[in-house]
């Protein structure tokens, strides 16, 4: 079966698959025969694979697996490429300006209607007590401006909305 | 006076370092909780929980008059702030006196003259304490530019009423230097209400150095040593030490000194820490008094072997200091890690997420004031920090090898934090040596953030096999197909 992962950003595509006696996870760069049996602590467990044994700690969250291992904590997002394939979003990424971080709106330059050229001030957000100062990602049209002054958003919400580009 | 009854109001790994001495000290104690605040260790220690209302949490904790009805509202006599909030407040000091409820810290008065860094700076230098050169707007606004331009680049913008990094911008050309005015203005009138601001000389690769005071109202200062604290991130802390690595031990007796002196001269009350800017070559400058307990006191605590907040308590009920100075040692050396949830790798954004799985670090010289349960949630309601790491050596050699042996053993699972950043900064060469500025972590943000050995194969094995619907999906394929598995090349 197959699943996406991700660590550090980067995307591995990978396929579980079972010998009769182990499991054995495919990467593009080879077939890793593997084991995980728990140790009995909280989250505890020992990997076999490649050879070595390690101990690890490990908490499955909805779409990343946290893993503590040799003193340093991972994260692996798990992606089922069936459920992406089926929520694929349209829209093109440069028309939105996507918060970078959770914040508060401290003044909006521009209003839904706006022509604006690329490289120009939209809003200014404020974040871990600093002022950002965040820029039209094209030159195009404002369509929305989803927060007003004051305003808080979270991660990944779309502070700015441009009408997509003709053709 | 005495004190039998506690409120602390404040929350997180304060509220229950503070509430653990004052229980420990047979007083009774209540704390409080907002709806939207998870359950946190301080909720499981005090003797009584109570409830504060508010649009946000935040907004709760800073609500003068529902704090003072709460306290009369349950008999407790005394009020400890904490740090932030309402901490430095002058207002909510005056409000608990007129209340009869005593307030663990200095009086409103002394507040009020070091809240205001234009004003608190005035006094320092009136009494031949050394500071930077500087220009203040308010001395003459009209000119204030000009007076900005000649105290000469790179220089600091400051809002007047601030703290805490907040609206602080390095001037390092003259064409930035009136729109990073009007930012700095724009920022503290946001964050203090109070666009006044001043600028002083900015000392490259400085260090900040503090001292720890604690005055008994009459005059009677003593200090508890000094704080390094130049491990600095967007001009706020994330690794204390004491002692300080750079100091000679006449630099530190002079510091030291220092700080108990301007302490001395508003005839400090409770707790209190005097900051200081120390320039390569050794001169030292005031920065800032801050007039209550700081985030940072543990090192402290473990070097001293005095409880402050146990202190705290003592000049509260007006029974003076409980030592002379030289009966104050600084044994060995301590290192506090502050635990955040952020991501060092994405310019120390916050992170959320539920911890999933806690499991903290213990044995000899390793303490851990914690604000998190397992289970809890982190949200962007309140600051990053979940908790601190704090470890007690021999020596400074021996503290960093046991720091950084507990921040790997150190498991918070489900949520993004700063412990593998932390254990780069105390892995860093230059660290070990205490070569760091303030300016340490953004030289070497290269370094620190630099991805360790690829363990990439064994993290996707862990990840597959801990997926229980991957795996059960894997065992309904017919055996045969199984083994060949889909791979396609």
């Amino acid at each position: 079966m197959q699943r996406i992962f991700q660590i550090d950003g980067e995307e591995t595509d990978c396929w579980l698959g079972h010998d009769g006696s182990r499991f054995v996870l495919n990467t593009p760069t080879g077939a890793v025969a593997c084991q995980l049996d728990p140790t009995g602590l909280p989250g505890g467990y020992k990997l076999r694979a490649k050879g070595v044994v390690r101990e690890l700690r490990l908490a499955v969250g909805p779409e990343v697996t946290f893993v503590h291992m040799d003193g340093r904590t991972y994260e692996v997002g798990r992606v089922d490429p069936a459920e992406r394939l089926a929520g694929s979003d349209g829209g093109a990424s440069d028309d939105r300006l996507v918060a970078p971080m959770p914040g508060v709106v401290v003044s909006v330059a521009v209003k839904p209607g706006d022509a604006v050229k690329e490289g120009q001030p939209l809003l200014v957000i404020e974040s871990m007590k600093l002022e950002t100062t965040l820029v039209a990602p094209r030159s195009g049209v404002v369509a929305e401006m989803p927060f007003a002054v004051g305003d808080s958003f979270g991660l990944k919400d779309i502070l700015a909305q441009l009408a997509p580009e003709e053709e | 006076m005495t004190i039998s009854k506690l409120l602390v109001a404040n929350r997180g790994e304060i509220a229950a370092r503070v509430l653990r001495t004052a229980k420990a000290r047979g007083l009774a104690t209540a704390v409080f909780r907002h709806v939207a605040e998870q359950e946190g260790p301080a909720h499981l220690i005090a003797d009584e929980v109570v409830m504060i209302e508010g649009p946000t949490p935040v907004a709760a904790y800073l609500d003068i008059p529902q704090i003072v009805e709460a306290a009369k509202g349950i008999g407790a006599d005394a009020v400890h702030p904490g740090y932030g909030f309402l901490s430095e407040n002058a207002g909510f000091v005056a409000a608990l006196e007129k209340a009869g409820v005593t307030f663990v810290g200095p009086t409103s008065e002394v507040i009020d003259l070091m809240g205001d860094k234009v004003r608190a700076r005035a006094f320092v230098e009136e009494r031949g304490f050394p500071v930077a050169p500087s220009a203040i707007e308010d001395d003459d606004p009209a000119s204030f530019v000009e007076r900005a331009r000649a105290v000469g680049y790179p220089l600091l913008i400051k809002p007047s009423a601030g703290g805490g990094g907040k609206g602080m911008r390095v001037v390092r050309e003259d064409s930035t230097l009136e729109t990073e005015i009007e930012t700095a203005r724009r920022e503290g009138e946001r964050y203090f209400g109070d666009g006044r601001l001043f600028v002083e000389r900015y000392i490259e690769r400085p260090r900040h150095i503090e001292v720890q005071v604690m005055g008994d109202g009459q005059g009677n200062v003593v200090h508890f040593w000094e704080r390094e604290c130049s491990i600095q991130r967007r001009f706020q802390k994330i690794i204390e030490e004491t002692p300080s690595p750079a100091l000679t031990p006449e630099q530190r007796d002079e510091i030291c000194e220092t700080a108990a002196g301007i302490a001395r001269a508003v005839k400090y009350r409770g707790a209190g820490t005097v900051e200081f800017i120390y320039a390569q070559d050794g001169a030292f400058y005031f920065l800032e008094m801050n007039t209550r307990l700081q985030v940072e006191h543990p090192v402290t605590e473990m070097v001293t072997g005095f409880d402050l907040v146990a202190e705290q308590l003592r000049v509260a009920a007006g029974k003076g200091l409980s030592a002379a100075q030289a009966d104050i040692p600084q044994t060995g050396h301590s290192i506090e890690l502050r635990i955040c949830a952020e991501d060092a790798t994405v310019d120390f954004r916050p992170a959320v997420g539920d911890i999933l799985l806690l499991d903290e670090p213990t044995g000899p010289g390793v303490r851990v004031d914690s604000g998190i349960l397992d289970g809890g949630k982190v949200t962007t309601d309140f600051d990053p920090m979940l908790s601190k790491l704090i470890v007690h050596g021999q020596d400074r050699a021996q503290a960093i090898a046991l720091a950084r042996q507990a921040v790997q053993d150190y498991v918070i699972l489900g949520v993004t934090t700063n412990t593998g950043y932390l254990d780069a900064i105390l892995a860093h060469p230059d660290f070990a040596s205490g070569d760091i500025s303030t300016g340490f972590l953004a030289e070497q943000s290269e370094t620190l953030t630099a991805p360790g050995e690829d363990v990439s194969d064994l993290l996707m094995a862990a990840a597959a096999l801990s997926d229980e619907r991957l795996v059960s999906e894997v065992m309904q394929i017919p055996e045969m197909y199984r083994k060949m598995g889909g791979w396609r090349n």
